[in-house]
């Protein structure tokens, strides 16, 4: 843009020097037919774009013997004395060539023969042109020199025409011209700069939309790849070469977690695995000699191992169930399964614990899910044994099913003491359990709520922690409702 | 009854043969699968128990050549990887019941019961001990003829003592078998749930046998009286 509106200056300022020169050419040639000089002035004045003659300087001057040149028309300017000339640009190499052309032109234009063409050649310079740079000096063509001075407190530019009877100047107020230069370029501006704007953004727009489309896909594609679905890749035809090698980078990415994954989730599940074969040892030989045991106190004592046992197998249980669920391998073994019933047995057990909390259930009648039964009692245990242990005594358990458009909604509620938001925050983390929890020495082991969670996702549903009072508790599940055949 | 303990773990093999001995059955026992399979094959077996992790073959395909070499023995599977896909494929294949480790010896022994009576044409859907009839179907409990309101609890809980009556259970284990997985151990629900039974068969206008069906075992648990 920079670059563009410095050539159309430099353009501009050549174009005016040219035309300056040629009005010197017109007055240098023309005198000699006794034009007068207004008339020429006002002719000038519109080829220069001029609008008052205060912008122009005209002058004639006639040479005189030797190197001196007599003022014989036109205002008088001492600025001019100190001028440094210049051979004009755009004229060829020393001003001359194109002169000749010019003078050829001008000939032709005005039927006349050209002063310099009445003349003889002379084919030696006169002798006050020796040791005078080649552009300043006159010959028979004339040439044309450029100045820049100030007079009247204003930038001129002028031109000066030199032939072998005298040489004439033309002037012109810069800012005058330019003015004339800056309304064109403004005016071509205003039409130009929306239309490059507009060109620009619908360039921008499509550029940015074909550049955006690999990115979309690769946004879209990561976007599918959630912690169940690491086993995912992009694929990278057809893409630039760019691409590929960020696509390359990603999958690349996704490979090594992967593989970490796999490892990770087949640790838990091998760990589990190998802790059944002992667990197995242990609660047969535990009940074998519970058996034969005909002590009370040692029976007491194989109780309560045998109900240890118990524990581990069922974080071992758990554990594994998690394992599979975080490598997408929780299985269902689905069934329509009902829920209306499920929850009435729940609450039916919650008043059968003779807790001191009172429980209050609303249950919609006929809620079908296809679902894995054993597990879905699993996770509802897992809800209300946590109603039941953290919430407060003489407090309240609510449980409310209903059906909703888009799936069964399982509300379980109770009050509890102030759960802080830091603790909420971390109500599905496996092995955590808040400080109430430690400090009331309740059992179990923190993985019973991210479980029921996994059970619920691997259901097509979701189990969350409802925003509500910091002293209670709002647990729901969501599990999509089956067709009613 | 002969029993076909397929199981490469020692230890759990030697309570396994204690335990089923106890109980009255004959239990062989190899440790591989290829003497497994052939002992299969010999055909002398009323129950197979099958382990499912085995070295030589696995328990899977040892079920599957005995099934394709016509071989109808009953089997029991074994399996430490409570993986589902294992228990569909295993039922798929043949099996006629799994146990998932860890397991009672005692569950164990009413599984291979239960199986062999199915497969003597026993009436499955009636069990009677003593006075109480049990329907397994209409999930109808009586006592001499008598009906007893019970709850789906109540009958699970009757129904897993009567199967094995004479057999203490301990708490957990009727926790884990009744109300299913992750019901909260410390809770008194057991026997909150054996009082209610109690109170209902007590209830009955006529009961012959006034002492309860339940025995409490002091500090162990519970057992269903034998008759």
């Amino acid at each position: 843009m920079l670059v563009g509106w410095t050539r159309v200056l430099a353009f501009e300022a050549e174009r005016l020097e040219q035309r300056l020169c040629m009005e010197a050419k017109r007055i240098a040639t023309q005198p000699m037919r006794g034009e007068d000089m207004v008339r020429l002035a006002a002719d000038i004045l519109i080829k220069l774009n001029l609008t008052s003659p205060d912008q122009l300087l005209m002058q004639f001057e006639v040479r005189t013997e030797g190197q001196n040149f007599m003022l014989v028309k036109g205002q008088p300017e001492s600025a001019l004395d100190g001028a440094v000339w210049r051979t004009a640009t755009g004229l060829g190499s020393a001003g001359e060539l194109s002169h000749q052309s010019w003078q050829s032109t001008l000939r032709a234009e005005e039927g006349m023969p050209s002063l310099l063409g009445n003349k003889p050649q002379q084919p030696n310079e006169p002798p006050y042109d020796k040791g005078r740079p080649r552009w300043d000096r006159p010959n028979q063509m004339g040439a044309c020199s450029i100045a820049s001075f100030k007079a009247k407190d204003k930038a001129w530019r002028a031109a000066r025409f030199t032939v072998d009877a005298g040489r004439s100047i033309v002037a012109a107020d810069l800012v005058a011209t330019r003015a004339d230069v800056h309304s064109a370029l403004k005016q071509a501006l205003e039409m130009v700069i929306p239309l490059a704007l507009a060109l620009t953004a619908l360039g921008a727009w499509l550029l940015s939309a074909l550049t955006m489309r690999p990115v979309n896909r690769l946004r879209n594609a990561m976007q599918v790849v959630t912690q169940k679905a690491l086993d995912q890749r992009m694929p990278s035809d057809g893409e630039d070469r760019e691409f590929k090698v960020l696509i390359g980078a990603y999958n690349t990415m996704l490979s090594r977690l992967e593989a970490s994954f796999q490892q990770a989730s087949r640790f838990s599940a091998d760990a589990a695995h190998e802790l059944k074969t002992p667990l197995t040892i242990l609660q047969g030989r535990i009940e074998q000699a519970l058996a034969k045991s005909e002590q009370p106190a040692l029976q007491n004592e194989l109780i309560d191992l045998l109900d240890e046992v118990g524990r581990l197998s069922s974080i071992t249980r758990k554990l594994l169930l998690l394992s599979q669920a975080d490598s997408g391998l929780l299985l269902l073994q689905r069934k329509p399964v009902d829920l209306s019933t499920m929850l009435d047995e729940i609450t039916a057990d919650a008043h059968m614990l003779e807790t001191s909390q009172d429980v209050q259930s609303h249950i919609a009648p006929q809620l079908v899910v296809q679902g894995d039964a054993v597990l879905l009692v699993q996770l509802f245990n897992n809800l209300l044994s946590n109603a039941v242990r953290y919430g407060s005594p003489r407090g309240w358990i609510n449980l409310t099913a209903l059906s909703m458009p888009s799936g069964v909604e399982v509300v379980f509620s109770n009050n509890t003491s102030e759960i802080s938001k830091q603790d909420r925050a971390r109500f599905f983390e496996r092995f955590y359990r808040c400080d109430a929890a430690h400090n009331r020495r309740i059992d179990g082991n923190g993985l019973g709520l991210s479980l029921a969670r996994e059970i619920a996702r691997a259901h097509g549903g979701d189990l969350a922690l409802v925003d509500s009072a910091s002293d209670v508790v709002v647990l729901k599940l969501t599990l999509p409702l089956s067709k009613i055949k | 009854m002969k029993i076909l303990l397929v199981e490469d773990e020692q230890k759990i093999a030697d309570f396994v043969c204690a335990g089923l001995e106890a109980r009255g059955l004959q239990v062989t026992h190899c440790d591989d699968g290829n003497t497994g399979l052939a002992k299969g094959l010999e055909g002398n077996f009323d129950v197979i128990v099958l382990d499912l992790m085995l070295p030589g073959q696995d328990g899977l395909s040892v079920l599957k050549a005995l099934r394709s070499a016509g071989a109808a023995t009953p089997v029991i599977l074994l399996t430490a990887r409570n993986a589902l896909s294992d228990r569909i494929e295993g039922l798929n294949l043949g099996a006629d019941d799994y146990l998932a480790k860890p397991f009672y010896v005692e569950e164990l022994a009413a599984r291979i019961h239960a199986l062999l009576r199915r497969l003597a044409g026993d009436r499955q859907n009636i069990l009677q001990v003593g006075q109480l009839k049990l329907d397994r179907i209409s999930r109808q409990a009586s006592c001499s003829g008598q009906t007893i309101e019970l709850t789906t609890r109540e009958f699970s809980l009757l129904e897993y003592l009567m199967r094995s009556a004479g057999q203490t259970f301990t708490r957990s284990q009727i926790l884990e078998h009744v109300w299913g997985y992750d019901f909260d151990p410390s809770t008194n629900v057991v026997d909150v749930c054996i009082k209610r039974i109690r109170g209902k068969v007590a209830a009955l206008q006529e009961p012959r046998d006034t002492a309860t069906p339940i025995e409490s075992v002091r500090g162990t648990g519970y057992r269903f009286k034998q008759s």
